[in-house]
């Protein structure tokens, strides 16, 4: 350990003390306190309130409600910076060509199998899991990122040759996050859009009736609250979420020979 | 400090400090881009489990709720012992925003540092400044 490590262990150290101590302190509010923050309590009584329907969301989920209704905007831009980061790696990859014929054998007959049995056990928990978002906790990111664990496996258990056999390229599975993105604009204006042609007043990202604006999304499906642009909110974000992660695997997936040659070089550094 | 609850719950911020400590103790000082980078996901997983141990509350006799209705509230007195016993959701939300945010930039970081082999062939930071490998 030279001396410029030692400054830095020790500065960390500090840092580390300090922060404790200002926790220890109550420097982050109570810990584990038994009130809540008004903003909280406020979120909780109104996230399904039909006594007072102007301030609610109609879903029974908090944090569904928070994140696609109260702060729709944010996870708008949120979706986007995610859409950005997979067209920056799809840029720094711009020379990536689906290559067939290396290494396609996979594993075995077994794993295989049972590979297509849990293939739409996973994808219907995941769909699952997006459209009970509003019910349940989960929500669209969350049932994405589970459906995106399929790429994983298929391309682990069959090789990738075999997914790219089955037509899921990085073309498709960026078409497929575009109309995503596009199915979450959509839904975010599709009360103003019908406002506009009503001549009444409506919102950005509006879900339910708010001050001044009549305007509300059905928020019942037969038996079943639907959380009004929430369901459709999550449907959407799940396939752009499970669309992007599925290209970022297949882009960022390294091929056998290339892992071999680190393997067989090792890396003499700690 | 009575409480042991509240003792507990400090002990485990606390450690989750430590553990802020430690993961930017890795990024700063090991020399391999995969190893700072796992050390960088060790530290926002650190963050986040922070923010989400701040949105814990106490309530008495019994254990808070999930910021979730488990059945249509039939009148408004339901909300009310919601709000009473539910957790702070405010924290898992921003937590949910932060996580999809931080998958974007790890993302990118990922292609970035397998470019950086394929071109270098090593994922050492000081080789490739020409420095000596210690």
């Amino acid at each position: 350990m030279n001396l410029r490590e030692a400054v830095i262990a020790v500065s960390i150290a500090l840092m580390v003390v300090l922060l404790a101590y200002t926790i220890g302190a109550g420097g982050l509010g109570p810990i584990a306190p038994s009130r809540l923050r008004d903003l909280a309590v406020s979120y909780l009584a109104n996230t399904y309130n039909p006594w007072n329907i102007t301030k609610s969301a109609l879903s029974l989920e908090a944090v569904t409600a928070i994140v696609w209704d109260y702060r729709g905007l944010d996870t708008f831009f949120e979706t986007s910076v995610l859409f950005v980061s997979i067209v920056g790696v799809a840029l720094v990859f711009r020379g990536y060509r689906e290559k067939l014929g290396l290494s396609g054998r996979g594993l075995s007959e077994i794993v295989k199998t049972s590979t297509r049995v849990l293939t739409p056990l996973i994808l219907i928990a995941g769909i699952s899991i997006a459209i009970h978002g509003h019910l349940t906790p989960g929500g669209g990111f969350q049932g994405g990122s589970f459906i995106a664990v399929l790429l994983v496996l298929m391309s682990v258990v069959f090789s990738l040759d075999f997914v790219i056999e089955k037509g899921i390229t990085s073309s498709r599975l960026l078409t497929l996050r575009s109309i995503g993105l596009v199915g979450v604009l959509t839904t975010s204006v599709a009360l103003l859009v019908l406002g506009l042609a009503l001549g009444t007043h409506a919102y950005i990202f509006q879900n339910i009736a708010r001050e001044g604006s009549p305007l509300s999304m059905p928020s019942w499906l037969l038996d079943r609250p639907t959380g009004g642009t929430l369901i459709f909110f999550n449907l959407f974000e799940a396939l752009a979420v499970a669309a992007g992660l599925s290209l970022a695997f297949i882009v960022l997936s390294l091929r056998e020979s290339e892992v071999e040659e680190a393997l067989g070089k090792g890396e003499w550094y700690e | 400090m009575s409480d042991p609850v509240v003792t507990l719950y400090t002990i485990i911020v606390l450690s989750l400090v430590v553990n802020i400590g430690i993961s930017l103790y890795g990024v700063f000082t090991r020399p391999s881009l995969v190893k700072k980078f796992i050390c960088l996901t060790i530290f926002s997983d650190t963050l986040n489990s922070f923010a989400i141990a701040i949105g814990f509350r106490r309530v008495s006799d019994t254990y808070p709720s999930i910021a979730v209705l488990s059945s249509v509230p039939e009148e408004s007195s339901e909300l009310a012992t919601f709000s009473e016993t539910a957790v702070d959701p405010v924290p898992q939300a921003l937590v949910l925003t932060a996580i999809v945010i931080g998958l974007a930039v790890y993302m990118f970081l990922v292609g970035l540092i397998v470019m950086y082999y394929r071109h270098y062939k090593t994922t050492h930071v000081r080789v490739v400044e020409g420095g000596s490998v210690g």
